[in-house]
């Protein structure tokens, strides 16, 4: 009897085997190209996806479809996974490793011993601190200085603020935060009358700001400073009978809801709904951009093909204000060139959507990258 | 780990025979590793040092983390400050330890002692203030958390080469990796002790409590040793993440906690105590991380892997328990045996007879002194559970008063309080039920998203949409639930495994659903019932107490209420008593999942839209509230007023911290420390 049970055992593992042999035939890549793999840590958000969108835009644009075979795999958001997964793929062949690192430093030793076998590792978005790994990113104290230095100057240098901030712990979070308090403290008459961790989630920012709004009332608040969640924090001050003409300023958020918000009044928009259309409500819009990812994969190319490729691509920080705000009709890239920077709600129904998908250097991903991993036709 | 009944011992089997039947649940996982592990090896075509090596280091740490909890869970608790124990540890480490070769032996036994001391705490208040095991460490959890925050705010530090090298590096080079010899060694510590009086008494204390006390066993000593144990562990594991990672990382721990637990149960330990070892947990722990070469091999879409993980899961223990004495065997048997019955008429339902009605003997006479005992005295117990969450709440409200005064007069906080904890009472219902029945429900997260997504996907801004779509969410999310349920009574998978896997599974399935990118809005309709007002009442304040009224009876006074309890007590007194427990399991599982859709829905009607994740923040405050509010984790008892006073005391303490201008690390520790305030107050 005891034999049958292992027997069963091996049994039900013998699905995954057969399978992985199937697929393993079925799937042989192409000599000539290079193996490229994508590790993320942890899928299961809006930004996360959004990015990945439009990483597979950009290996099936033409040009890069030729070079590389991507291969996309997700960790979870368990260090210790993506250390051995990050391991399995310089195992397997892997020329390149794309990354969203879940820890600037847990990645060190395996990134180091990866970079010692010849593989280029490179991080989108988050950082590794390992020397020998490729970065790209936007300076995130920049960002937290900025949106902040904005808003004392929309306040005049006086009044009371609510700062939403972002995941405790993390590198990022504690940047922008710090960096934006060190604004504040200059001017002393801003003072922060509440605090809350927003965890980069319009659903939490929704959660925090009501705690909040229990002890405290709106009179009392004169501007916000949010990671994620103005979009929430202008619909909530509809909600309690604000005027729109009165909303609160608001920094942080490059959400598409956030920027069809700042638009002037009146513009029309196909599709808006409820808080999600245009007001013209005083921001400063920016977040972390979801194209990161997709430039970081033309480093790759750049890099496999021969070119030089800097350690370390600092991205300009993707900042919007209700001067340079405007709305796109189609979403090409060659139309965001020209300086468009939000999409209409009947395309993008979601208004939680990261809007800052544009980068000069990526003319092979657009608004139909982000929404459904397409790339831009090349004319 | 299948079969939850004990084995009727017919006859004698020899030595060997009964050692494999006590160590089944590891054997087989070993089995299933051993057929992922050289899988994944064929198909990668690559077999060397190098790879055992990489797969021995990646696991090593949970492995270790495991062997804690399975010393824990042996006893019949539960330790949730595991994954907070690894990053306090890690952070210690990476701010304080020298390059010297003293301090790094120093720094190791810091490791070690942080753990200890850490599972010293929670054990004398387990073992010896008799608190319940998910209580205090759910409270040490977030205090340690805090105290992690303040010693490093972010990633960074660096940890000795020569400590990395010694743990992580080659023990004899080429052909003996120094993880091996890690795990080796906590496999033999777990021998060691399993062999002593102290492994005995784990056991005895698991099996029954009150048995072993009985029989000599000195019950809150072997406890408290376990809680230590379990410290030291996540100490080891912690000083095994620094020397892998080589630096520091206040969150590298929090992702961890699941899949201990995951760990544990794959390996054959049944949680509540008495049956399984550390060394499935090992061999669990490794099975799990291998999970990621076999995704890697497979090539499975990234959309897919959670589900593929999920599956996974379920197979490696499904592949446990096959055989003739497998829970489906068992149910496949008594369906023929039905049948045949039906077929030959021989079916007891086919025969009723009347139904007996024993006489009972007269009551007593009441004498005419004595007054019938007052309603505070019938209800005496449940009282002392139940009062504990509301006097906590009453504090926490006179402390807000306190400082922001316009609190206690003011309608609108008490409104803004209700609408907050309207998501945590009606979750508190379905994982309240399920924990009543000694199970736990951790496909809440993306039980909620996905139905949030569908529900506001189909809806678009229309109300009339929204009739048709509110029913067809919680059908799915009910549905969801009952398949929960279907394979915790067929298949006797652990709860544990069976919710963790369905977690994955529908965050696969909200990922395909929505192509990555969530679109719909809730209507009108349902966002006036979260943030309208009638006269400064949000109508969710009216659902709320509808619901509040509607669970109280449903597991006060029903049929099914009643059911729940006696299974929660007892499976097999349940059964002897003629209670069908499967479909009773079924149908908590079933209402869990109906509660969970029911907030995705609310969730989605409070922002206007449904995002992804949006569930993640609910787990474990959906726990605690049903434990704060003095339930049973091991099941049977509890109220549901209990848990709503729960709900109500966490919503409040979070919303005064709120408040305040505490940092976000001192907001953790005070928490921790009014939760485990609380409950101990007044313990029965």
């Amino acid at each position: 009897m005891k034999t049958s049970t292992l027997a069963g055992a091996a049994l039900a593992s013998l699905p995954f085997i057969a399978g992985a042999a199937g697929l393993g035939h079925a799937q042989e890549p192409a000599k000539d190209k290079a193996k490229v793999f994508l590790s993320m840590s942890y899928i299961g958000n809006d930004w996360q996806a959004e990015a990945t969108n439009m990483i597979k835009a950009m290996a099936a644009s033409p040009d890069v479809a030729s070079r590389i075979d991507l291969d996309v795999q997700v960790a979870g958001a368990n260090a210790q996974k993506q250390i051995q997964q990050i391991n399995a793929m310089v195992q397997a062949g892997a020329k390149a490793i794309l990354v969203y690192p879940i820890s600037p430093t847990a990645l060190n030793q395996v990134v180091k011993n990866a970079c010692s076998k010849g593989v280029m590792v490179i991080a989108y978005d988050a950082q590794i601190t390992e020397p020998c790994a490729y970065n790209v990113s936007m300076d995130q104290e920049e960002a937290g200085r900025v949106t902040a230095e904005w808003l004392v100057k929309v306040l005049g240098g006086k009044g009371n603020i609510v700062a939403v901030t972002g995941v405790p712990g993390t590198s990022v979070d504690t940047l922008r935060t710090k960096a934006a308090k060190e604004v504040f403290a200059k001017s002393p008459g801003i003072k922060i009358v509440a605090e809350a961790p927003g965890m980069w989630s319009q659903a939490v920012a929704r959660t925090e700001l009501s705690k909040i709004l229990a002890t405290q009332s709106w009179d009392r608040i004169d501007g916000l400073w949010m990671q994620v969640g103005c979009f929430t924090a202008d619909q909530m001050q509809l909600e309690s009978g604000i005027a729109e003409d009165k909303l609160k300023p608001c920094a942080g958020e490059g959400s598409n809801g956030g920027r069809v918000q700042m638009l002037p009044k009146g513009t029309p928009v196909e599709g808006a709904n409820g808080a999600y259309k245009p007001m013209a409500a005083p921001r400063i819009s920016y977040a972390s951009p979801p194209y990161s990812g997709a430039y970081a994969l033309r480093l790759v190319v750049d890099k496999l093909s021969g070119k030089d490729v800097p350690l370390k691509t600092v991205l300009p920080l993707p900042i919007v204000t209700n001067d340079t705000v405007k709305l796109c009709k189609t979403g090409t890239w060659q139309e965001m060139s020209e300086g468009c920077n939000v999409f209409q709600p009947a395309v993008v129904s979601n208004p939680g959507w990261f809007a800052s998908i544009f980068s000069a250097g990526t003319p092979e991903v657009g608004l139909k990258a982000a929404l459904s991993a397409e790339p831009e036709k090349l004319r | 780990m299948s079969a939850v009944l004990p084995r009727p011992a017919l006859h004698r089997r020899k030595a060997w025979g009964s050692a494999l039947a006590r160590h089944r649940g590891a054997l087989v996982a070993l089995a299933v590793f051993l057929v992922l592990f050289c899988g994944v090896n064929l198909l990668s075509g690559s077999f060397t040092y190098f790879q055992v090596s990489f797969i021995a280091s990646g696991g090593a740490a949970l492995a270790l983390a495991a062997v804690g909890q399975t010393f824990v869970v042996l006893t019949g608790g539960f330790d949730l400050s595991a994954g907070a124990v690894v990053s306090l540890v890690n952070v210690v480490l990476g701010a304080g330890m020298g390059t010297s070769a003293g301090s790094q032996l120093l720094f190791g036994l810091v490791a070690l002692g942080i753990g200890g001391a850490v599972g010293a705490v929670n054990g004398v208040l387990v073992a010896y203030l008799r608190m319940q095991p998910i209580v205090v460490t759910l409270a040490t959890m977030f205090i340690v958390q805090g105290i992690t925050l303040l010693v490093a705010d972010k990633p960074g530090g660096a940890i000795a080469p020569e400590f990395v090298a010694a743990l992580t590096g080659d023990a004899v080079p080429g052909w003996l990796p120094a993880p091996v010899v890690v795990v080796a060694a906590a496999a033999l510590v777990w021998w060691l002790a399993r062999n002593t009086r102290f492994g005995v008494s784990l056991y005895a204390v698991g099996s029954d409590e009150d048995a072993a006390f009985a029989a000599g066993v000195a019950t809150r000593w072997a406890k408290l040793r376990a809680y230590v144990m379990a410290g030291l562990f996540y100490g080891a594991a912690g000083a095994f993440v620094s020397a892998q990672t080589g630096s520091a990382d206040p969150l590298v721990g929090r992702a961890m906690l699941l899949e201990i637990f995951a760990a544990v149960a794959l390996g054959g330990t049944a949680l509540g105590g008495g049956r399984g070892g550390a060394m499935g947990s090992i061999i669990g722990a490794y099975t799990l991380m291998i999970a990621v070469n076999v995704l890697l091999v497979l090539n499975v879409p990234a959309f897919y892997s959670s589900v593929a993980e999920g599956a996974l899961l379920i197979l490696a223990v499904l592949g446990g328990s096959a055989g003739r004495r497998s829970p489906l065997a068992a149910h496949v048997r008594l369906a023929l045996l039905a049948l045949e019955a039906r077929r030959t008429g021989t079916s007891a339902a086919r025969h009723r007879s009347p139904p007996a009605r024993p006489r009972l003997p007269d009551a007593p006479r009441r004498t005419s002194e004595a007054a019938p005992p007052g309603w505070v005295a019938r209800n005496r117990k449940t009282l002392a559970y139940v009062l504990p969450a509301y006097a906590g709440l009453a504090l926490v409200l006179l402390a807000t008063q306190a400082l922001f005064g316009n609190t206690l007069t003011n309608p609108g906080f008490f409104n803004a309080l209700v609408v907050l904890s309207s998501f945590l009472a009606i979750l508190a219902l379905g994982q309240g039920t399920v924990i009543l029945t000694g199970g736990l429900d951790l496909s809440l997260p993306w039980v909620i998203t996905l139905v949030g997504i569908v529900v506001a996907g189909s809806v678009r801004g229309s109300d009339a949409a929204a009739l048709w779509a509110v029913p067809l969410g919680l059908a799915l999310g009910t549905a969801v639930g009952a398949l929960n349920g279907l394979g915790i009574v067929l298949f006797g998978l652990p709860p544990i495994v069976m919710t963790l896997a369905m977690n994955g599974i529908l965050q696969g399935a909200a990922l395909v659903y929505s192509g990555g990118t969530p679109d719909g809005f809730a209507s009108p309709g349902m966002r006036w019932i979260m943030t309208g007002h009638i006269g400064g009442l949000t109508p969710v304040v009216v659902v709320v107490g509808a619901f509040a009224a509607v669970a109280t009876l449903l597991l006060g006074s029903t049929l099914f209420g009643r059911r729940v309890y006696a299974v929660g007590n007892s499976p097999l007194a349940a059964r002897f008593s003629g209670v069908g427990v499967g479909a009773t399991l079924m149908g908590a599982y079933a209402l869990s999942g109906f509660c969970a859709a029911l907030v995705g829905i609310l969730l989605a009607s409070f922002s206007g839209q449904a995002s992804l994740g949006m569930g993640d923040e609910y787990l474990l405050p959906s726990i605690a509230a049903v434990v704060v509010g003095g339930s049973l984790i091991t099941g049977g008892r509890g109220h549901y007023l209990g848990m709503l006073g729960g709900v109500l005391l966490l919503t409040a303490l979070s919303t005064l911290l709120s408040g305040t201008m505490l940092p976000h690390a001192v907001r953790d520790i005070v928490f921790g420390l009014v939760v485990l305030g609380a409950v101990l107050a007044l313990r029965d």
